[in-house]
C-alpha cells in the first residue's frame, strides 16, 4: 500500500505539472505565431516575479481567488454548482462596507467592529446563496440557473443600493460613487513589505483559516463525510440516512458564507469602501481555481497563487509589448489541459489500482487453493 | 520636433536610460524628450467609445510631435492595486507624462503621483485626486446634453423622446439629467423615456449594439421619435433601429455623422453631443511639451470648448439659431444646467 | 466450406490454447489455461463470475496479450496483437453488448470498417449479395436493408453474428449471448448455432447458465479462479455436478436449522399503503409481523411492490397510510437515520445505487449508513482509526478479498462488495435486517457465506425480512413465506411444505381464490 500512496502522490502531481508544461509550450507557440518573442515574455514575467510589488499584489489577488475557490469547492464536493459566488460576494461586500462605514460604528471597539463586518458579510453571502438552496429543495430549481439569475439580480440590487440616495455618497467632481470610507478603527491594517508600495492584506490569515476549516470539516467530520457521500452517490447517501435536502441547504449556506468573505480582505485592507471600482468577476475565477486545484485545500491555494501571479504579471507583459491577452489565453489553456490531464491520470490510476488488487489477490490464490 | 518625427511607431522598445524624470521642461524651453504613457480603462484602444477618444488625442499628438508612447490597458476584476501598478510601471519606465483614462484611476493615481513628483499626470473625468503634479480633465457633459435635448424637443413631432445610457453610473447620469433638462426647457410636457443598458459592474453596455437595438426598438414602439444614445459603441444599434423604423437618433462623444463606421446610418443622426476627450488629451500633452503644465481641474464645457453639439448633415439647420440661443445663455451663466437629479 | 467434420484421422483443433497465463487487472489472473476446441463443434466455457472466462476470450480475440502460453489456430501457432489479427486468422467475436449504429441499415452496419471498394466508390451491390448469401446459408434471416433501430434484440444479435461471418470468421466467440434474450429468442439462437455448426464453423460459447450449456454444447470446459479445472461432455454431467465443478466444492444449500422464532414482535407493519408520485397505489394495505429470530420471506414477480415495501420500511419513501412499529416503537414518521439508529440493517437490492460509494475507500464505505454510531464517529467528528479497525475486522470475518481497506469499492468484485455490505449491516447488533436480493449476482462461495451469516444472526434473535427472486433461497431461508402481488400480500405459505412450482404459480396470481 505504501507503494500505492507514493505513486498516487506522484500521479497527483503529474497532472498539473504536465498540464502546465503543455500550456507553456502552447502559449510559446501562440506568441511565436503572432510575432511576439516567447523569450521576451518569459523575461518580462521573471522580471515581474522579482518585483516585490507584483508579488504582494499577486498574494493579495490570490487571497480573494482562494476564498472564492473554496466557496465554489464546497458546492462542487456534492455536485452543486454555485455559479453565484460572484453575486454573493458583491452583495456581501457592499452591505458589509455600508455597515463598517456607518457612523454608529465609530464607537465600537476595533476588534468587535471588524468581527461584525466579517460576520455580516458571511451572513449576507449565505442568505443570498440560501435563496438558491430554498428554490432547489422546495421547487426543484437547478442551482445553476437560479444562481446565475441571482447574480443578475445582485447586480441590479448592488447598483440600486450603491447610490447616494441609499447607502453611498459621491464626492463633488468625482464620477465614482461609493460607500462612506471605513475609518481606521474598522480597517485591518496590512503588512508592509520592503520595496513594495502595496501591503499584504491583513486578512491573509482569514484565507488560511478558511482553508484549514474547509479541510478539517470535509475530511474529519461526519458532516464532511455526508457531503462527500452525497456528491458520490445521492441514492446511496439517502439510503444511509442522509437528508439530501438538508445537505443542499447547509452546503449552499456554507458556500455562500465563504463567498461573502471574498471581497472582505480588499475592503478592510485596501479600498476601505465599496465603489464602482470594486473588483467584480472574482466569483467566476473561483470556479477555474477550484477546478484547477481539484477542490483540494492545498491544490486550490497553489492554483490561486498561480492565477494571482499571472493576473498581476499582465502589466509587465503589456509594458514589454506582449499583449496582455496572452494571460487570458494562458489561463484558458491551463484549465483545459489540466482537466484533460486529470482525466487521463484518473483513468490510469483506476487501472493501476485494479491491477494492484488483481496482483495482490492473484498471489494469494495459489495452485493448491485453486484445486482445493 | 523634427527629431521626434523620425521616432518609430508605438510600442517600440526604448531602452534609453533617461531614468528618473529629469526631463521636466524648465523655464519655457520646449521639451523634446517627453515619453508619454497612457493607461486605458477596461476595453482599451478599439472600444469604439471613450478609450478610443483618448487614443485619438494621443495619435494626434504623436503624429505631430512624434513622442515615444506606451499604452497600457486595464482588465476586468482589478483592484486599485493593479491600476496603481500600471501607473507605477509607466513612471518607473521613464514615462514622464502619464495620462490615466477614466475616473477608476483616481485612488491609484493619488498614491502614485505623490511618489513621482517629477512626472506630470493627467486624469480624465475625475476632479480627484488633488495633487500638485496631476491635471484633472473634466467635462460638463450635462451642458452639451442640454443642447441636444433642446434640439430633440424642437424636432420631435410626437413630443416623446428617449435617452439610452450605456451603463448606469453617475457619469452617464449627467448626460441624462442635462438632456432631460434641455427637453423640458423647450417643451415642459414632453415625455423623456430613460433606459440604461447595463448596471455596474457590467460595463458591456458601452459596447453592445444588440442591447442598444432592443432598447431603442422599445422606445420607438412606445412613441418616441428621437433617441439620444449616450452609450458608446452600443449607439450603432440604436441608429440601426432608428433607420429601420424611420426615426431619428442623436450621437455622442464625437460628431458621429462623420464617423466612417456609421456611414450607412448617418442619415438618422440629427446631431451629436460632442465631448472632446481627444482634445483634452492632446491639449494636455501640448501643455507639458510647452512647459505650461497646469495642475488641478480643467473643466471642458460650452464656454471653454471641448463640449458642443454638431450640425453635420444639416438636419437641424432650421432650429440652429434657437439651439444657439440656449448655448449663449448657458455660456453666459443665465441657464445653469443641473448635473445630478 | 473446406473443413471436414471431425471424423477419422483427427484434424487439428480449431483453437488450441496452451498454458495461457495472464496477470491482468482484475480479481483473478488467468493461470495455466488449457483448452482444445474441436472443429465444427459448439464448445462451452463455463465458470462463475470472475473465473476468468472473459479475460481468456479477450486474449483469444487479440484484445489482450497473454503473459505466457500459446495460441494455435487450426494447428498453426499465432500471435494476436489486435482483434484485426484475430479476424484475419478467422476468429470473430460477438460481444455481449451490441456494437451497432442504430441509424444505419443492417448492410451499412455490416460493412462498416471493411467497406467493399470499387475504385474510389463503395460497392454496396456486392456486399448486399454476400450478406443475403450468408444470411440464407446459415438461416439467419437478416434483411440487409432494414434500419437497425427497427430490429429486436434477437435480430440485432444475428446482425452481430452476420457481421463476424462477413469478415470471414470460421471460429465465433459468443460472450454470454443469452444474457439479453428472452426464452424464445434463446431457442432461436441455439437453432442458428446448430446451423452454423452444421456448416463446419466452430463456436466458443461463454455462459454461466448451466441448463443452456447442457442443451447446446458438444464439449464443456469449466474454469475456476482463473484456470481450467475440467473438461467434460454434456451427457456425462448434470447441472448440479457442473455447478459443483465451477465452485470447487459441494454446492451450498439454502436451509435453516431448527426454528429460532420467538414470540417477541420486532417489526409490525399494519395497513401500510404507498402511493407513488403519479398517484398509483403501489403498496396496498400490507400487514405483517416479524419476530425476533424469524426470517420472513417475500416472494413475488419483480415489480409487484417489493422495492416500495423495502423503501417504505427504510423511510426512503413516504407512506400514505398505515403504521410501522419497531420493537414497540412507532417509527412510521421516523427518518431513515432514526430507523437505522434504532437497529435496522439494510442490504439494498442494487448495491451500486444504494449500498456503496464506488469511488470511496472500503473503510469509508464501512461508515456509510452508520455515520452516527461507534466506532465510526466520536460526536460530530469522524473516528477514522475506529472505522478503519472495524473495516479490517469485517474484511477478515466476512472474507472480503481485497489487498487492503484503502482501495476503492469499485475495484472489488461484486461478491466481495456484497460481503462488505453484509458485514457492515450486521455490525452494531441490529434487531432487524432488511435483505433485498442479498445473494444476487454473487458467486456461489459468497452466497454460502452470506446465508451462513444470516443464519447465525437469526440464531442471535435477529429478525429478517428477506426478498429474493431465487425461490430456492426463499424457501430454504425463510421461517415464514408471503407472496406479494400487485402491491398486496396475497398468500402465506409454509416454507417446509411449499415447492418452488407452487410458489411460482402463486406469484403470478394463478389459482388465487378471490
Amino acid at each position: 500500500m505504501r507503494n500505492l500512496t507514493l505513486r498516487s502522490v506522484l500521479l497527483g502531481l503529474a497532472a498539473p505539472v504536465g498540464a502546465l508544461v503543455f500550456a507553456a509550450l502552447l502559449c510559446a507557440g501562440i506568441l511565436a505565431v503572432t510575432g511576439h518573442s516567447p523569450v521576451d515574455t518569459v523575461d518580462a514575467m521573471s522580471a515581474s516575479a522579482q518585483r516585490p510589488r507584483t508579488l504582494v499584489n499577486s498574494l493579495n489577488t490570490a487571497v480573494s481567488y482562494y476564498l472564492s475557490a473554496v466557496a465554489v469547492a464546497i458546492g462542487f464536493r456534492m455536485k452543486l454548482f454555485n455559479i453565484g459566488v460572484d453575486g454573493q460576494y458583491r452583495m456581501a461586500a457592499l452591505l458589509a462596507a455600508a455597515l463598517a462605514g456607518a457612523a454608529f460604528m465609530e464607537g465600537v471597539p476595533p476588534v468587535l467592529r471588524v468581527t461584525m463586518t466579517v460576520l455580516a458579510s458571511m451572513l449576507v453571502g449565505a442568505a443570498w446563496a440560501g435563496i438558491a438552496a430554498l428554490l432547489k429543495v422546495t421547487r426543484g430549481v437547478s442551482e445553476v440557473i437560479s444562481t446565475i439569475m441571482l447574480n443578475a439580480i445582485a447586480t441590479y440590487l448592488v447598483s440600486y443600493l450603491n447610490n447616494p440616495a441609499r447607502l453611498a455618497e459621491v464626492n463633488p467632481g468625482s464620477n465614482d460613487v461609493k460607500t462612506p470610507d471605513i475609518t481606521a478603527g474598522g480597517q485591518v491594517p496590512g503588512f508592509e513589505v520592503t520595496g513594495s508600495s502595496s501591503k499584504v492584506y491583513g486578512l491573509v490569515f482569514l484565507a488560511v483559516l478558511v482553508g484549514f476549516l474547509y479541510w478539517f470539516v470535509l475530511s474529519r467530520t461526519r458532516f464532511g463525510f455526508e457531503l462527500k457521500a452525497t456528491g458520490l452517490s445521492e441514492s446511496a447517501a439517502v439510503a444511509s440516512g442522509v437528508s439530501v435536502k438538508k445537505m443542499v441547504v447547509i452546503s449552499m449556506l456554507l458556500s455562500g458564507a465563504v463567498a461573502g468573505l471574498v471581497g472582505i480582505p480588499e475592503l478592510l485592507g485596501a479600498s476601505h469602501s465599496y465603489s464602482l471600482n470594486f473588483p467584480a468577476g472574482v466569483g467566476f475565477i473561483g470556479i477555474a481555481v477550484a477546478l484547477l486545484g481539484r477542490n483540494h485545500p492545498i491544490g486550490m491555494a497553489v492554483a490561486a497563487l498561480l492565477w494571482g501571479f499571472l493576473f498581476n504579471t499582465a502589466n509587465s507583459l503589456d509594458t514589454a509589448g506582449v499583449p496582455r491577452e496572452i494571460v487570458d489565453i494562458m489561463q484558458g489553456v491551463i484549465v483545459l489541459s489540466v482537466v484533460v490531464a486529470y482525466e487521463l491520470v484518473r483513468r490510469y490510476r483506476v487501472r493501476a489500482e485494479q491491477h494492484a488488487v488483481g496482483h495482490a489477490l492473484g498471489r494469494t490464490k495459489t495452485a493448491e487453493e485453486v484445486s482445493a | 520636433m523634427a527629431l521626434g518625427l523620425t521616432l518609430a511607431a508605438c510600442g517600440s522598445k526604448n531602452d534609453s536610460t533617461t531614468g528618473g524624470t529629469s526631463g521636466t521642461p524648465s523655464a519655457g524651453k520646449p521639451a523634446s524628450n517627453l515619453k508619454i504613457g497612457l493607461a486605458y480603462d477596461i476595453g482599451g484602444r478599439g472600444d469604439q467609445s471613450f478609450n478610443d477618444s483618448a487614443a485619438r488625442g494621443l495619435d494626434k499628438a504623436k503624429s505631430e510631435f512624434g513622442f515615444d508612447i506606451k499604452e497600457l490597458e486595464a482588465a476586468a476584476g482589478e483592484t486599485d492595486a493593479q491600476k496603481e501598478d500600471r501607473l507605477r510601471q509607466l513612471a518607473e519606465g521613464g514615462y514622464n507624462t502619464v495620462i490615466a483614462v477614466g475616473f477608476a484611476y483616481a485612488t491609484a493615481l493619488e498614491k502614485t503621483a505623490k511618489d513621482y513628483p517629477d512626472v506630470k499626470f493627467a486624469i480624465i473625468d475625475s476632479a480627484d485626486p488633488k495633487v500638485d503634479n496631476v491635471a484633472n480633465l473634466t467635462f460638463a457633459e450635462q451642458e452639451g446634453s442640454f443642447l441636444v435635448g433642446v434640439a430633440a424637443a424642437l424636432k420631435s413631432k410626437t413630443g416623446n423622446v428617449g435617452f439610452i445610457g450605456g451603463v448606469n453610473v453617475p457619469l452617464i447620469q449627467k448626460f441624462e439629467v442635462g438632456f432631460a433638462a434641455g427637453v423640458k426647457a423647450v417643451k415642459a410636457d414632453a415625455t423623456v423615456q430613460v433606459k440604461y443598458l447595463t448596471q455596474p459592474p457590467d460595463f458591456t453596455g458601452f459596447n453592445d449594439p444588440a442591447k442598444g437595438e432592443t432598447a431603442a426598438k422599445g422606445m420607438y414602439d412606445a412613441g418616441a421619435d428621437i433617441v439620444y444614445a449616450a452609450a458608446g459603441g452600443s449607439g450603432n444599434g440604436v441608429f440601426k433601429t432608428a433607420k429601420a423604423n424611420g426615426k431619428f437618433g442623436i450621437g455622442v462623444d464625437s460628431d458621429q455623422y462623420n464617423l466612417p463606421a456609421l456611414a450607412d446610418v448617418k442619415d438618422v443622426i440629427i446631431t451629436s453631443m460632442i465631448k472632446e476627450v481627444d482634445v483634452a488629451v492632446y491639449d494636455f500633452i501640448s501643455s507639458v511639451k510647452d512647459a505650461k503644465f497646469a495642475k488641478g481641474e480643467k473643466v471642458y464645457d460650452l464656454k471653454a470648448g471641448g463640449i458642443d453639439y454638431s450640425t453635420s448633415g444639416g438636419k437641424i439647420d432650421d432650429i440652429k439659431t434657437k439651439v444657439d440661443e440656449y448655448k449663449a445663455k448657458i455660456v453666459s451663466g443665465e441657464i445653469k444646467v443641473p448635473s445630478t437629479k | 466450406m473446406s473443413t471436414e467434420p471431425p471424423a477419422g484421422g483427427a484434424p487439428a483443433p480449431a483453437v488450441q490454447l496452451s498454458a495461457i497465463t495472464k496477470r491482468f487487472p482484475g480479481v483473478v489472473a488467468n493461470s495455466d489455461v488449457n483448452i482444445s476446441v474441436r472443429v465444427g463443434t459448439v464448445h462451452a466455457l463455463v465458470g462463475e463470475n470472475g473465473a476468468g472466462k472473459s479475460t481468456l476470450m479477450k486474449i483469444l480475440y487479440g484484445m489482450q496479450q497473454p503473459d505466457e502460453g500459446t495460441i494455435a489456430i487450426d494447428g498453426a501457432p499465432v500471435i494476436f496483437a489486435s482483434p484485426a489479427d484475430a479476424i484475419r486468422a478467422g476468429v470473430g467475436m460477438v460481444h455481449q453488448h451490441f456494437m451497432l449504429a442504430d441509424n444505419l441499415t443492417v448492410l451499412e452496419n455490416v460493412v462498416l470498417g471493411s467497406e467493399p471498394r470499387k475504385g474510389v466508390g463503395l460497392d454496396f451491390a456486392t456486399a448486399r449479395a454476400r450478406i443475403t448469401e450468408i444470411s440464407s446459408a446459415y438461416g439467419l434471416g437478416v434483411d440487409p436493408d432494414r434500419l437497425v433501430a427497427d430490429l429486436g434484440v434477437g435480430e440485432r444479435q444475428r446482425v452481430e453474428i452476420l457481421k463476424v461471418l462477413y469478415r470471414g470468421a470460421r471460429t465465433l466467440i459468443l460472450d454470454e449471448p443469452t444474457a439479453v434474450l428472452v426464452p424464445q429468442e434463446v431457442e432461436e439462437l441455439f437453432g442458428n448455432l446448430r446451423d452454423l455448426k452444421a456448416e463446419g464453423l466452430t463456436i466458443l460459447f461463454i455462459s454461466h447458465k448451466l441448463d443452456e450449456v447442457l442443451s447446446v454444447a458438444d464439449d464443456i470446459t469449466v474454469m475456476r479462479r482463473g484456470t481450467t479445472v475440467a473438461s467434460v461432455l454434456p451427457q456425462d454431467v448434470t447441472a448440479r455436478k457442473l455447478a459443483e465443478l465451477m465452485v470447487g466444492s459441494a454446492l451450498p444449500v439454502p436451509e435453516l436449522r431448527e426454528s429460532t422464532v420467538t414470540d417477541e414482535a420486532v417489526l409490525s407493519v399494519d395497513g401500510l399503503t404507498v402511493v407513488n408520485a403519479d398517484g398509483r397505489t403501489v403498496l396496498d394495505d400490507v400487514s405483517f409481523t416479524i419476530h425476533a429470530g424469524e426470517v420472513l420471506g417475500i416472494a413475488g414477480v419483480e415489480g409487484n411492490g417489493q422495492a416500495e415495501l423495502v423503501e417504505a420500511l427504510m423511510g426512503i419513501r413516504p407512506c400514505s397510510a398505515g403504521t410501522i412499529t419497531l420493537s414497540g416503537r412507532d417509527i412510521t414518521r421516523a427518518t431513515t437515520r432514526q430507523r437505522r439508529e434504532s437497529g435496522m440493517g439494510y442490504i439494498p437490492e442494487d448495491r451500486h445505487r444504494q449500498g456503496l460509494l464506488l469511488e470511496a475507500t472500503l473503510w469509508e464505505n464501512r461508515v456509510l449508513g452508520h455515520q452516527t454510531s461507534k466506532p465510526n464517529v466520536r460526536g460530530p467528528l469522524l473516528d477514522r482509526r475506529g472505522a478503519k479497525a472495524d473495516t479490517e475486522r469485517i474484511v477478515a470475518e466476512y472474507d472480503v478479498r481485497t489487498p487492503g481497506i484503502e482501495v476503492h469499492a469499485a475495484a472489488l468484485s461484486g461478491g466481495n462488495q456484497q460481503k462488505l455490505i453484509v458485514g457492515r449491516e450486521m455490525s452494531g447488533s441490529p434487531v432487524l435486517l432488511i435483505a433485498s436480493h442479498p445473494t444476487r449476482g454473487v458467486d456461489v462461495g459468497a452466497q454460502a457465506a452470506i446465508w451462513e451469516h444470516i443464519r447465525r444472526a437469526r440464531a442471535e434473535r435477529l429478525a429478517v425480512l428477506l426478498i429474493s427472486a431465487d425461490l430456492d433461497e426463499l424457501i430454504g431461508m425463510s421461517d415464514t413465506l408471503s407472496v406479494i402481488l400487485r402491491g398486496r400480500l396475497v398468500a402465506d405459505h409454509d416454507p417446509a411444505a411449499v415447492t418452488p412450482e407452487q410458489l411460482g404459480s402463486a406469484m403470478t396470481g394463478a389459482g388465487r381464490e378471490d
